[in-house]
C-alpha cells in the first residue's frame, strides 16, 4: 500500500517518534511507544546581570534605560510593557499569588498601593540616605508603612489644575485668558459649579465631562473618605456624611443643574464628545494634558488655568517598587533610585508629559520653562508646578478605600450616565453594596 | 445508531491461527497490542492533563476551603463557609440571571443559524471555496479586536448602530444601561465569531453522510426540508452534541467580551451584564482579593457547567434519536 | 493485505460514487435557487463589515474616526501610513509574528496528531475505562479557565518556564476540545468495516489508525488544525501574563499601541489588521486544501 502521506502527516509523526511504524501491514510489529525527547538545554549562565523591569502606559523611560545601560556595562535591562495599569496590575497580582515571575522592578499605581501596602514584607525597603527628601512629603508618605518602611520610589505626580475650551468660553460671553479664568474660578466647589450654570445658560456645551470625574476631585480633598486613619478600619458608608454630601452635591450639579455631558471617563462617547464640543472644561491633573491632545486632535481652543475649585489636588501617580522575589534586590534598588532621581523624571517628563514628584525637579529652570503648545502655548511646567505646591491634604486611603469608593462611583454612574436611578435609590444600593464587603 | 459504539473490532485481530510458534507469538504481541494500543493513544492527554492540568484543579479545591488572600496566601481552614458565602451574595444570582441570559441570547440562536448555514453550504453551491471560506472570516478576528470594533459600534452616542437606527427613525437604544439591551449586544458579539464556526463544523459533518441516504430520500418523495430532519439531523447527532457541549462550556464561561465590553471590565454600574467568571475574578483580583472565595464560585460554576451539560446533553441526545426512529434509512 | 486494499478501494468506490451522483443532481446536490444565494450573502455581509470597518478605521485618522459614529464606507487613505506606523513602533512587530508562528504551527500539529490518535481511540477502540476517561475529558473543559492562572504560573515557576516560548507551547500541545472534537467525528465518519478489513488483514493497531483512521479523519483534521491555530494565534491572556513584552506573541506586542494616553483608533485598528492579514493569508493558501478536505465525506484511501 503506497498511501501518498502529506508532508505534514510525516511531520506530526516524527513529534511523536512513530513514524518508523508506517511502511506497511504484511509483518506485525509492536506498538511504537518511544519516550520523547527532552529538551533540556539550559543557557550558560553570564558575569553580567540582566535586570528586568515592567512599566505600563508611558514612563518615558526607554532612552534612560538605554542611558543607564551605556553606563553600567555589566547591566543588561529587559523592559516589559504593559498598555494599560489594569493590565499590569493583574500580572503583578499573579506574580505575587504565585510567589515567583515578578520583573525586579515592578511599576505601581498609587491606586493599588494601598492594597500592596498591607504585605510590606512582599517588597524591599528602599529606605537609602541617598533619596532622603527627594520627594514631595505627601508623595513620599503614600509609601511608607506605619513603622516606616519605603517600599515605592514616586515617579511622577497628578497635580489638577483646571482645562478649558477657550473658543466655547469666549462665544459664551466668560473671559478666556487663563489668568482670569483662574480668577473667575477661584473659590470653592459652588463658585464652579455657579460659574457653570451661567456658562450652560449661554452655550450648547456641557460645563463638565463626568460626575464622577468632579466626585474623584471632591474625594481626593478629604483627609480619611472612607477610612479611620488611626486603625485603617472602614467608616460605615450609611453613616458617612462627609461622602453623603458631596454624592449630593456632585449630583445636583450634574443632573439637577444640568452641568455634566453625562459621560463616563474613557468610555467611547466620552472620548468622541472631545471632538464635538462635548463640554467646555476638565478637572485635569497632569497626566491628562496628554490624553486631551490625543483625544481632541485638530481641535483649536484649549487651554490651563493654573487654579483648583477648593484647594488643591491630586490625582494619580505612580511609584517603582523592588519585589522581594527579586534576584537582584541591590542592583534593582540601584536602578529604580536613579530612574526616581530629579534629573531622569525631568527628562520623562519633557519626553511623556509624566510630571515629576521630586522637589528638587519642580525648581527645575528646565520643567518651569516647559510649555505646550496644544494648550495654547500655556507655561504647563510653571503651572503644573503651582498646582502640586498648593496640594495640601495627603489623604489617607486604606486597604479597602477602593471596594468602598467603587460602591459610590458606581451609585454615581447609576444617575449620571445611565439614569437608572434617582440619587436617593441608587445611594440605597450602595450602602447595601457597602453591607456586602463585609467589612463592618 | 447505537447509543454505545460496542465494536467488533478487538474481537476478532488476525487470521485464524495455524499452530506455529510464530503465529503464536504474532498473535501474543497483536494482543498485547489490542490491549494497550488505546491506552496509548489517550495517553497524551492524560500526561499533560497530569503536568498541567491536575495540580491547578486541586490547588483550587484545596484553595476554595480555606481564607485565602490573593497576595497574603494561606489563612485558616474554613470548610465551606466561603461557598456559603458567596451563594448568599445577591450578586452572585445576578451574575447567574446575566450569564444564563447572555448564554441563551447567543447559544440557541447560533447554533439553529450555524445549522441552516451549514445546510445552506451543503447544496451543490457555485464557488464553494469563497462563501466557506467566508462564513469563517470572523474567527480570524481576535477576541480582544472583536470587542473593540464591537464597542465601538455599539457605543450609547457616538455609536454606528444608534446612528443607523436614527436615520430610520428609531430611538437610540440603551446599550449599556438597560441590562437586556447589553446583553444583546455582549451576545451579538459572541454570534459574531462563533456562527460561521460552528456551521463549518456542522458542515464537515454533513459532507460525512453518504449521498445514497439523500437518494432513498428522494425515491420515497421526502421534500428537502424533511430530508434536512429525517435524514440529516438524525445523522449529525454526535456532532450536536459536541456542539452543544463546547458552547454550552464555552457560554457559561464567558468572559472576555462582557469584561471589555466597557473601559472598566466590571459589568457596569448595577453589574447589569457581570457574568459569574467576571463575578470570580472581581472577587479574587478586585479590591478584596479574596482567592479562597474566588476559587469557590470556580467550583461552583464548574458544578454548573456539569449540570446545564448533562441536562443539553440528555436532551439533545432524545431529540435526535426520536428524530431518528421514524424516517427510513436514519440509521446504519 | 490484498483484501483490506480490496475492501478499502471498494468503500473508496463507493465513496466516488456518491461523488458522481452529487454531480448528477441527486439529492440536495441540486443547484439551489436564488433564495440561498441571497441567504449567503446577507450572512456573509454580516460576518465580512466588522473587519470590513477595522480596515475603514485603519485607513483613516483619529480625528475622522471622532468626528464620524458611521464611516464612510470607501477607505481613506492612511492605510499604508498607519501599517508603517505599527510596523515602525518600537513593540517588535516582527518578532513577535515569529514567536506567534513558533507556538501556533507547533501546537497545532500537535494537537492534530494526539487529538485524532485520542479521539479514533475513544471513538473506535473498546478498553475498559472509555466512557468514564472521555467524560472526564470533557469535564476538564468546564473548568473556569480565569482560575487556573495562578497555579498554571506556579507550575510554570517551578519547571523554570516562564518567559519562554515553551510556556505558551506545552499547555496547548493537546486539548480537550481537540479530543472531544475528534471522537465525535470518527465516530460518526469511520465506518467499522475499514479498522475490519485493516485488522483482518494483520496490520497493527497503530498502522490501522494510520491507513485507516488517519485518512478518515482529515476533513476534521483539516478544520481543527484552522482551529487551533487561529486560536493560539489570537490568545491574549496567558501569553501576556507568562511572556511578558520582552519575549512576546502578537497579541501582546500589539496591545502596546494601546499604551499611549488616548486610543489611537486608527493604529490600533491598524494593528488589528496586520495581526489578521497572516490569517487571511492562510485562509488562502489552506482554503482550497480545507474545502476540498471537507468534500472528501467519509473514507478515503
Amino acid at each position: 500500500m503506497r498511501t501518498s502521506i502529506k508532508p505534514w502527516l510525516t511531520l506530526t509523526a516524527g513529534l511523536a517518534g512513530m513514524a518508523l511504524v508506517v511502511s506497511g501491514c504484511g509483518t506485525s510489529s509492536d506498538p511504537a511507544a518511544s519516550g520523547s525527547s527532552d529538551g533540556g538545554s539550559s543557557s550558560a549562565s553570564d558575569e553580567k546581570i540582566t535586570l528586568t523591569i515592567t512599566t505600563f502606559n508611558e514612563f518615558g523611560y526607554e532612552d534612560l534605560i538605554k542611558e543607564y545601560e551605556a553606563d553600567h556595562p555589566n547591566i543588561t535591562i529587559e523592559h516589559t510593557k504593559a498598555a494599560t495599569s489594569n493590565e499590569a496590575r493583574d500580572k503583578m497580582l499573579t506574580g505575587l499569588a504565585a510567589g515567583s515571575g515578578l520583573t525586579d522592578i515592578e511599576a505601581i499605581e498609587v491606586d493599588w498601593l494601598a492594597e500592596l501596602m498591607q504585605y510590606p514584607d512582599k517588597f524591599v525597603d528602599l529606605n537609602s540616605d541617598e533619596v532622603k527628601g527627594r520627594w514631595l512629603d505627601w508623595k513620599a508618605a503614600q509609601a511608607t508603612t506605619p513603622d516606616g518602611k519605603l517600599i515605592g520610589y514616586g515617579t511622577d505626580i497628578g497635580p489638577e489644575g483646571v482645562c478649558y475650551r477657550s473658543d466655547l468660553f469666549g462665544a459664551a460671553g466668560l473671559p478666556t485668558d487663563r489668568a482670569e479664568v483662574a480668577k473667575l474660578l477661584e473659590g470653592d466647589w459652588q463658585n464652579y459649579f455657579n460659574v457653570g450654570k451661567d456658562f450652560v445658560a449661554k452655550s450648547d456645551s456641557a460645563w463638565f465631562d463626568s460626575g464622577n470625574a468632579i466626585f474623584q476631585g471632591v474625594v481626593n480633598q478629604m483627609d480619611a473618605a472612607y477610612e479611620n486613619p488611626s486603625d485603617g478600619s472602614a467608616k460605615d458608608l450609611a453613616t458617612n456624611t462627609q461622602i453623603k454630601d458631596a454624592y449630593e452635591m456632585v449630583l445636583k450639579a450634574s443632573v439637577d443643574d444640568g452641568l455634566s455631558a453625562g459621560l463616563s471617563q474613557w468610555s467611547d462617547d466620552w472620548t468622541a464628545a472631545f471632538q464635538n464640543n462635548g463640554f467646555a472644561t476638565m478637572l485635569c491633573p497632569g497626566w491628562m494634558l496628554g490624553v486631551i491632545e490625543g483625544n481632541a486632535a485638530g481641535v483649536t481652543g484649549w487651554d490651563i488655568a493654573d487654579v483648583f475649585p477648593g484647594g488643591g489636588g491630586n490625582w494619580g501617580g505612580s511609584f517603582l517598587t523592588v519585589p522581594t522575589q527579586s534576584a537582584h534586590p541591590d542592583e534593582a534598588k540601584a536602578l529604580a533610585a536613579w530612574l526616581t532621581a530629579p534629573e531622569q523624571q525631568i527628562k520623562a517628563f519633557i519626553s511623556k508629559g509624566t510630571f515629576p514628584s521630586q522637589v528638587d525637579a519642580l525648581s527645575s529652570e528646565e520643567l518651569l520653562g516647559q510649555t505646550n503648545a496644544f494648550f495654547n502655548d500655556a507655561p504647563t511646567g510653571q503651572i503644573l508646578a503651582d498646582r502640586a505646591a498648593a496640594v495640601t491634604v495627603a489623604p489617607f486611603k486604606g486597604a479597602n478605600y477602593f471596594a468602598i469608593h467603587q460602591t459610590v462611583v458606581d451609585a454615581i454612574t447609576r444617575v449620571e450616565v445611565d439614569k437608572t436611578d434617582d440619587a436617593a435609590s441608587s445611594w440605597d444600593k450602595a450602602v447595601t453594596a457597602f453591607t456586602e464587603l463585609g467589612l463592618s | 445508531m447505537a447509543t454505545t459504539a460496542a465494536t467488533p473490532t478487538t474481537s476478532t485481530a488476525g487470521p485464524p491461527p495455524p499452530d506455529s510458534r510464530r503465529t503464536r507469538l504474532r498473535n501474543l504481541r497483536g494482543k498485547i497490542d489490542v490491549k494497550l494500543s488505546p491506552y496509548l493513544y489517550i495517553s497524551p492527554f492524560f500526561i499533560l492533563f497530569a503536568i498541567i492540568g491536575l495540580f491547578p484543579l486541586v490547588y483550587t479545591a484545596y484553595v476554595s476551603m480555606h481564607d485565602w488572600h490573593l497576595i497574603g496566601g494561606q489563612g485558616d481552614f474554613v470548610g465551606l463557609a466561603n461557598y456559603v458565602d458567596v451563594v448568599q451574595q445577591p450578586r452572585f444570582a445576578t451574575a447567574l440571571r446575566n450569564t444564563f441570559s447572555i448564554f441563551l441570547l447567543s447559544s440557541i440562536p447560533q447554533v439553529i443559524t450555524a445549522i441552516v448555514i451549514a445546510a445552506v453550504l451543503d447544496a451543490n453551491l457555485r464557488a464553494k471555496t469563497f462563501w466557506r471560506m467566508g462564513v469563517l472570516l470572523p474567527y480570524v478576528v481576535a477576541p480582544v479586536a472583536a470587542a473593540l470594533i464591537f464597542s465601538r459600534l455599539f457605543a450609547d452616542q457616538s455609536g454606528m448602530i444608534n446612528a443607523l437606527l436614527g436615520y430610520i427613525g428609531i430611538d437610540p437604544i440603551r446599550w449599556h444601561s438597560d441590562a437586556f439591551a447589553s446583553h444583546i449586544a455582549i451576545a451579538s458579539m459572541v454570534n459574531f465569531r462563533w456562527t460561521g464556526y460552528n456551521a463549518l463544523i456542522f458542515l464537515a459533518a454533513m459532507q460525512a453522510i453518504p449521498r445514497d441516504l439523500y437518494e432513498a430520500a428522494v425515491i420515497d418523495g421526502a421534500s428537502r426540508v424533511r430530508q434536512f430532519f429525517s435524514v440529516t439531523v438524525p445523522l449529525l447527532r454526535p456532532t450536536i452534541i459536541f456542539i452543544v457541549i463546547t458552547s454550552t462550556i464555552g457560554g457559561l464561561q464567558i468572559f472576555d467580551e462582557p469584561r471589555m465590553y466597557d473601559q472598566y471590565g466590571l459589568g457596569g454600574a448595577d453589574r447589569q451584564w457581570m457574568t459569574v467568571t467576571m463575578f470570580l475574578y472581581e472577587l479574587g483580583w478586585g479590591a478584596q482579593k479574596s482567592f479562597g472565595r474566588a476559587a469557590a464560585v470556580a467550583w461552583l460554576l464548574f458544578l454548573i457547567i456539569v449540570a446545564v451539560g448533562l441536562i443539553n446533553f440528555t436532551i439533545t441526545r432524545r431529540i435526535a434519536s426520536s428524530g431518528a426512529a421514524h424516517p427510513k434509512g436514519g440509521a446504519r | 493485505m490484498s483484501s483490506s486494499v480490496a475492501s478499502i478501494r471498494q468503500t473508496a468506490g463507493r465513496g466516488a460514487a456518491r461523488a458522481a451522483a452529487h454531480k448528477r443532481g441527486l439529492g440536495p446536490s441540486r443547484r439551489p435557487g436564488w433564495v440561498t444565494y441571497a441567504l449567503l450573502v446577507v450572512f456573509l455581509i454580516a460576518s465580512a463589515y466588522p473587519l470590513y470597518y477595522s480596515l475603514l478605521l485603519a485607513s483613516s485618522d483619529s480625528a475622522t474616526i471622532a468626528q464620524n459614529p458611521v464611516p464612510s464606507l470607501i477607505p481613506g487613505p492612511n492605510l499604508i501610513d498607519n501599517l508603517q506606523r505599527v510596523l515602525g513602533s518600537d513593540i517588535g512587530f516582527w518578532h513577535a509574528v515569529l514567536n506567534s508562528l513558533i507556538v501556533a504551527v507547533i501546537t497545532s500539529v500537535s494537537v492534530v496528531f494526539f487529538a485524532t490518535l485520542a479521539g479514533y481511540a475513544f471513538a473506535k477502540l473498546r478498553f475498559r475505562g472509555r466512557r468514564a476517561l472521555l467524560v472526564f475529558i470533557i469535564a476538564t473543559m468546564a473548568v473556569p479557565t480565569q482560575l487556573g492562572v495562578v497555579p498554571l504560573f506556579i507550575v510554570m515557576a517551578k519547571l523554570g518556564w516562564t518567559g519562554t516560548l515553551t510556556a505558551v507551547i506545552v499547555p496547548g500541545m493537546v486539548t480537550a476540545f481537540g479530543v472531544f472534537w475528534m471522537t465525535q467525528y470518527l465516530e460518526a465518519a469511520l465506518p467499522y468495516e475499514l479498522i475490519e478489513a485493516a485488522r483482518v488483514d494483520g496490520c497493527s493497531m497503530f498502522r490501522t489508525f494510520w491507513h485507516v483512521a488517519l485518512p478518515a479523519a482529515r476533513p476534521a483534521a483539516a478544520m481543527l488544525t484552522l482551529f487551533t491555530f487561529v486560536a493560539s494565534w489570537t490568545n491574549f491572556f496567558w501569553p501576556f501574563v507568562v511572556l511578558g513584552s520582552s519575549n512576546p506573541t502578537l497579541p501582546v506586542a500589539l496591545q502596546l499601541l494601546q499604551a499611549s494616553y488616548f486610543k489611537d483608533y486608527a493604529l490600533i485598528m491598524a494593528g488589528v489588521v496586520a495581526a489578521t492579514i497572516p490569517l487571511v493569508v492562510l485562509f488562502v493558501v489552506a482554503g482550497k486544501q480545507l474545502v476540498s478536505g471537507i468534500m472528501q465525506g467519509a473514507v478515503k484511501g
